[in-house]
């Protein structure tokens, strides 16, 4: 296997470590022994053909994958900052609360815009109003979004458009400031303008945040992301800079992948 | 950065009492349920269990299910001993001891002999109505799943099926009652008086007179058949919705008429799923009191409905027992006592083994159907 | 395809006739549906609203024949009545309550006694039988009769009731005196003799210090003489009058059927027969000017018997006890003294009424319909007045909903959460199938579970001492408002059950990934996102399952005790616990009993029509909250 941190020079500390992880699906193995470090306060970016695991590693790092029966890890561990995030002894709550988490298809709750905004704070236990609408304004804002819907905060947010409902997932998952934002898919389901703006967004949001994002979509993938990684059949084929990885790629499966001979 | 030391918990988690506490108040809720039914199928077997089974062979006191429903007679002779007898034996008891006296005699209305009445009568109810009721409800289905398209005739359907689904059973006795006993028509010779509309035939003497059927088994399996109509025609047409579009577009598409893609492309393979829901369909309408205490029922009947009939279609105008009436007979009409109790928990017993048979019967085939057919 | 002038022929729909019949056998069957709907609607109201213009016209009958003004008096003579009867409850609520050591104590031995005599009493007769008829005492056929009764007498002693109030050697010494009791002894055993006795002079001593109430009581019920006997004269004269006139109107209406027959009869000479008929039995008028006159001749005397009746009364009331000590009696009492001012006031407008009432004042149909909505009886087959109130009805049913649905909704909705929510694959596999067998048991078989033994579980429970405090306990009916509740309740868990997990299992999955990826516990997800998403349809649920316990039929026939009246609200929630009749049980139990076509039997179709739109009006309700939570 190739050491990929050689060619990576990064003044921060990587912000998840990945080590020989191997993960599978009740007897069905969906990923073998993927090591990987991913850089703080960078956008990486997952890319690879449907079911090459992509999205199964990146649903590992908030641990959203226990909610599936039968799911687990069977090898290898994960370290956020240094904590292995598979101990028994684990905050789970606390992981989620710092490992945000946007799904492919907008999902907010059938709830008020204002209301989904401050449910993770809600759940804290944070009953201030002062501080709700003070940090429902600022995750607004960093979504971009805090314009287009300041007026109506308190209609549904079933009646916000695509583009917008993912940008309030967005405002929803950073307003309890995690350190760590998983994207899946982010724009599959939006339409051409719609992912342009969640794009700009990403460029914004990685000042504060480090940001994984799984994507089909090779093209964005050379816009927004600083790394990539390229998976194939549960295996990390290849990680690097982006622009190395699309222009001039070690391995010839990234090739053949990133110039389209399959996929 | 957030101090990453904070991801590991100590002790324990966060709200785990509150979550603990929550789970255990819905848990035992749940069983609590669980429970109660367990008790109230537990009283009923201890009950009825030494009634129809015995220790010998063949183990089943086949005296019970087979025996016509009589009048019970208990009176202690001059040793002091105590007879319980069905008023046939209790006549011959009587004929055959003379003028030996008898002391303390009681007598028990519909507790003695068996009740093949009631079974036999439940049976035919069941049979009757569910014959009507597949036969329309399975033909609407067919026309809601394959020929509808939106239109205010289809709009009007529905509501009507959403509507009569709901209608409580009493309503539809007294819409039995009022429409099959008393109004719809017969051809008599003989109108009778309270006859709503005669119209002269011209064939001999005889009339259409709308004066409906009397209380009888046909009325009673046309009212039951009204009450389950929705639920047959719910459950058809979901079973012929599941069918996939592309069967009958294959059909059709080889130049197959509509009716012959039906008949051979659809209903052929929503036949099992049709089945298995009116199995359900059959444990409602044999547990049904109320549409059948005007329109068919009968406490009490010497004769089995085939017995003492000048022609066999005089089977369906006169009166049946059935299983329900029969339990409501002896729930409310006599007094409990010892001597009543081989009756009525043995008939709660042998109705409720019915029922559990047919939901069971049902509950298995469809989750056999559901393994089986996957498109 | 060749462009030959045969192609459109051979597409021609002409040959698929058939195929258009088919479709249309179809479509008729899928028009039942709506057939029979029209068909219920249409004989509901058939049937149902010729009952308004009989019953104005039972009502006129009612008025013109005086009854009314009969009743005018007579409601305040129940009154009197029932206060009276307050009153002698309270007073020997009090007494009982402070012998209730001695009560207790004399009814458990006697109660002990009594189960020993039911189970030897047949051995007993048989000796006593043979003894008096001079068979030889010595003989073999005594021999085996007295040793069946010892035998019998052991199985007796066997089962005995306890009595927790008795001491271990009185219980052992009335026992063996049970056990060496002669065949021939006709009194009662000499610790029921004792107890019994204790308990009258414990009674004694108690009534001295209420001889005061007691002389209050007899006199208040003494001053209702005057007035009971003018109304029991009168009763008898307004029957007479209200009989003439209800034959007069049976011979016109039969006369209108002849003359019906006549004008259809083909045959002249039997034309003029039916005629000839008609005419004969044209009623005469029934005299019913001359009864009137003599009962409004009535008029001051009854006025002045009212009018004594308030006078003495309230003279009597003021000298009601302050307080009692027994809380039961205490209770009594307050009610009484509430009643007192009430029955006071109507006495005094008693007077007004009679003076003002008028036999010619027209009946409205509206009238008979206020009847009917508001009344508070459903008196039927009586010999002085029927009447048709739903009220009582409609009360019982909506109580007996409320217990339904306040044990059914927890416990349903509950159940649905945590075999939804919380439950593992093995419990929801145990669970759900238990559940829905439960709602394939018929109702009847529940009725008869009700009569049977949770009624006299349910009895037996509220006599025990340590639930005493319960408010309406121990309860005098084992078939009651409660009891039917309970069992309605589980009736309706399945419904309310399946359809409230159905809508949780709508909630898209997406919803509860999301709280959980926003770091929510298992069961902030579940109470912050998932049951507020199905909130609707679990609204939903409980309205469907409200509609299945009010139209049921069976389990309030047989557990709710039929009695038809409104609840004594004065008890609290001992309400609850008080029998009741139901809109559905009155059809079942009173339709097989009436003649076709009166109107009794057309009050039922109304209580049907009522029953219908109400459980519509619940169904579209809940069908609307369905729609609404399409995700």
């Amino acid at each position: 296997m190739v050491n990929h941190l050689a060619n990576i020079a990064d003044p921060l500390p990587p912000a998840i470590r990945i080590d020989r992880l191997c993960f599978a699906y009740q007897a069905k193995p969906a990923l073998h022994g993927v090591t990987l470090d991913l850089p703080a306060r960078q956008v990486t970016a997952f890319i690879g053909p449907s079911g090459c695991g992509k999205t199964t590693l990146l649903r590992c790092f908030n641990r959203i994958n226990d909610r599936i029966p039968g799911a687990r890890i069977t090898g290898g561990s994960i370290h956020i900052h240094g904590i292995d995030i598979n101990r028994p002894d684990i905050d789970l709550q606390e992981l989620r609360r710092r490992v945000g988490m946007v799904f492919q298809k907008y999902n907010p709750f059938p709830k008020s815009i204002y209301e989904n905004v401050v449910y993770s704070l809600r759940l804290s236990g944070i009953r201030k109003r002062s501080q709700l609408d003070e940090s429902a304004e600022a995750a607004l804002r960093s979504a971009a979004l805090w314009d287009e819907v300041k007026d109506r905060l308190h209609s549904s947010a079933m009646g916000l458009s695509g583009g917008q409902q993912q940008r309030l997932c967005i405002a929803r998952a950073i307003v309890s400031q995690p350190d760590i934002l998983l994207m899946d898919e982010p724009c599959a389901a939006l339409d051409p303008i719609a992912t342009l703006k969640i794009e700009e967004l990403l460029h914004q949001l990685k000042e504060q945040f480090t940001i994984v994002i799984v994507t089909h979509n090779m093209a964005q993938a050379t816009r927004c992301a600083d790394h990539t990684a390229f998976m194939y059949l549960g295996k990390l084929v290849e990680f690097g800079p982006t622009l190395q990885i699309f222009q001039t790629p070690h391995d010839p499966q990234t090739l053949a992948y990133v110039t389209g001979s399959f996929g | 950065m957030h101090d990453p030391e904070t991801l590991i918990r100590k002790g324990l988690p966060k709200g785990h009492f509150k979550d603990l506490a929550v789970r255990l108040m819905l848990g035992i809720t749940t069983y609590c349920i669980v429970i109660i039914a367990a008790l109230l199928f537990f009283k009923i077997i201890k009950d009825g269990v030494p009634v129809l089974f015995t220790a010998k062979a063949p183990f089943v006191d086949l005296g019970f299910l087979l025996d016509k429903n009589e009048t019970l007679h208990v009176f202690d002779d001059a040793q002091g001993l105590r007879h319980q007898l069905p008023a046939s034996q209790y006549s011959d008891y009587i004929k055959s001891h003379g003028e030996a006296p008898i002391y303390n005699e009681q007598t028990f209305s519909y507790s003695g002999g068996g009740i093949i009445g009631p079974i036999v009568g439940t049976a035919l109810l069941t049979i009757g109505s569910m014959v009507l009721a597949l036969f329309f409800g399975v033909s609407a289905a067919i026309y809601l799943s394959e020929y509808a398209k939106q239109s205010p005739f289809i709009h009007a359907v529905r509501i009507a099926i959403l509507n009569l689904a709901g209608i409580p059973s009493i309503v539809f006795g007294l819409f039995g009652f009022s429409v099959f006993v008393l109004a719809v028509p017969v051809i008599t010779s003989t109108p009778s008086d309270r006859s709503l509309l005669t119209l002269p035939l011209f064939i001999g003497d005889a009339v259409l007179s709308f004066q409906g059927w009397n209380s009888s088994l046909i009325a009673g399996c046309a009212t039951l058949a009204c009450m389950i109509l929705p639920v047959i025609i719910t459950a058809s047409e979901e079973s012929l919705r599941a069918v996939p579009q592309g069967f009958r577009d294959a059909s059709l598409a080889m130049g197959a008429t509509r009716w012959q893609t039906i008949r051979t492309c659809v209903l052929p393979f929503s036949m099992p799923g049709i089945l298995t829901s009116s199995l359900l369909a059959i444990t409602r309408v044999a547990g049904e009191t109320a549409p059948i205490m005007f329109t068919a029922a009968v406490a009490a009947k010497d004769d089995l409905p085939w017995q003492a009939l000048a022609n066999p279609f005089d089977l369906l105008s006169s009166q049946v027992q059935a299983l329900p009436y029969h339990i409501y007979t002896l729930a409310a009409r006599i007094p409990a006592s010892e001597y009543t109790q081989r009756a009525q928990y043995g008939s709660v017993f042998v109705f409720l083994i019915l029922v559990a048979t047919l939901s069971f019967g049902s509950m298995l085939l469809r989750a056999k159907l559901r393994a089986k057919l996957k498109w | 395809m060749s462009k030959t002038a045969s192609a459109p022929h051979r597409f021609n729909k002409s040959g698929l006739s058939l195929e258009k019949a088919i479709k249309f056998f179809f479509a008729s069957n899928a028009g039942l549906t709506i057939v029979i709907l029209v068909l219920i609607i249409v004989f509901l109201l058939k049937e149902g609203l010729g009952f308004f213009p009989g019953y104005r016209r039972e009502l006129e009958i009612y008025r013109i024949a005086g009854l009314e003004f009969v009743d005018l008096s007579r409601q305040n003579l129940t009154t009197h009545e029932q206060l009276a009867s307050v009153l002698n409850r309270a007073y020997y609520a009090e007494i009982n309550g402070k012998c209730a050591r001695e009560l207790k104590r004399s009814r458990e031995a006697a109660a002990l006694f009594n189960a020993f005599s039911d189970q030897t009493t047949a051995t007993r007769d048989l000796i006593l039988n043979n003894l008096t008829a001079g068979i030889d005492p010595d003989s073999e056929m005594l021999a085996t009769l007295r040793k069946n009764h010892a035998a019998n007498v052991q199985k007796a002693l066997a089962k005995l009731p306890p009595t927790p109030h008795l001491t271990l050697t009185e219980r052992t010494a009335l026992i063996d005196s049970l056990r060496s009791r002669d065949v021939t002894a006709k009194d009662d055993p000499p610790l029921v003799a004792t107890l019994t006795e204790q308990y009258a002079a414990a009674q004694q001593v108690q009534a001295k210090p209420l001889a005061g109430l007691r002389a209050t009581i007899d006199a208040f019920e003494a001053t209702g003489s005057d007035l009971s006997t003018l109304v029991s004269e009168m009763t008898t004269a307004v029957t007479a009058t209200k009989e003439s006139l209800q034959n007069a109107d049976i011979l016109e209406k039969d006369r209108k059927t002849l003359l019906a027959a006549a004008a259809r009869a083909k045959d002249p000479a039997e034309r003029a027969r039916l005629m000839a008929d008609a005419q004969a039995s044209l009623a005469e008028q029934a005299d019913i000017d001359g009864p009137m006159q003599s009962l409004m001749l009535r008029k001051p005397t009854c006025i002045e018997a009212h009018n004594a009746l308030r006078q003495t009364s309230s003279e009597i009331l003021t000298q009601l006890p302050t307080a009692l000590s027994q809380p039961e009696a205490e209770r009594l009492l307050r009610a009484a003294r509430k009643a007192a001012p009430v029955f006071l006031t109507t006495l005094g407008q008693a007077p007004g009424q009679i003076s003002q009432w008028r036999h010619d004042t027209r009946v409205p149909l509206s009238a008979a319909i206020r009847s009917f909505l508001t009344g508070k009886d459903w008196v039927t087959g009586g010999e002085w007045q029927d009447f048709y109130g739903i009220l009582p009805l409609l009360v019982g049913s909506l109580m007996i909903s409320m217990v339904a649905l306040c044990l059914a909704i927890p416990a349903g909705v509950g159940a649905a959460i945590y075999i939804n929510q919380f439950a593992s694959g093995h419990e929801q596999s145990l669970v759900k199938p238990v559940i829905e067998f439960i709602q394939a048991i018929p109702s009847v078989v529940l009725g008869f579970i009700g009569i049977l033994v949770f009624g006299s579980v349910l009895r037996d429970l509220s006599q025990l001492d340590s639930l005493a405090w319960v408010p309406g306990f121990p309860i005098e009916e084992r078939l009651n408002i409660f009891t039917a509740g309970c069992l309605l309740a589980l009736m309706s868990i399945p419904t309310i059950f399946s359809l409230a997990e159905d809508a949780l299992n709508n909630v898209p999955s997406a919803y509860s990934e999301a709280s959980d990826a926003l770091g929510a516990s298992r069961i902030q997800t579940s109470f912050r996102v998932v049951i507020p998403a199905a909130f609707s349809g679990i609204l939903a649920a409980v309205l469907l399952g409200l509609g299945r316990v009010i139209g049921e039929t069976m389990v309030v026939l047989l557990v709710a005790g039929n009695r038809i009246k409104i609840p004594d609200f004065s008890s609290g929630i001992g309400a609850f616990l008080q029998p009741s009749h139901t809109l559905t049980g009155i059809i079942a139990q009173e339709l097989g009993e009436v003649p076709l076509g009166s109107v009794h039997y057309r009050a039922l179709f109304v209580v049907g029509i009522l029953l219908f739109t109400i459980v519509l009006g619940i169904n579209a309700t809940a069908h609307k909250f369905v729609s609404r939570t399409q995700h």
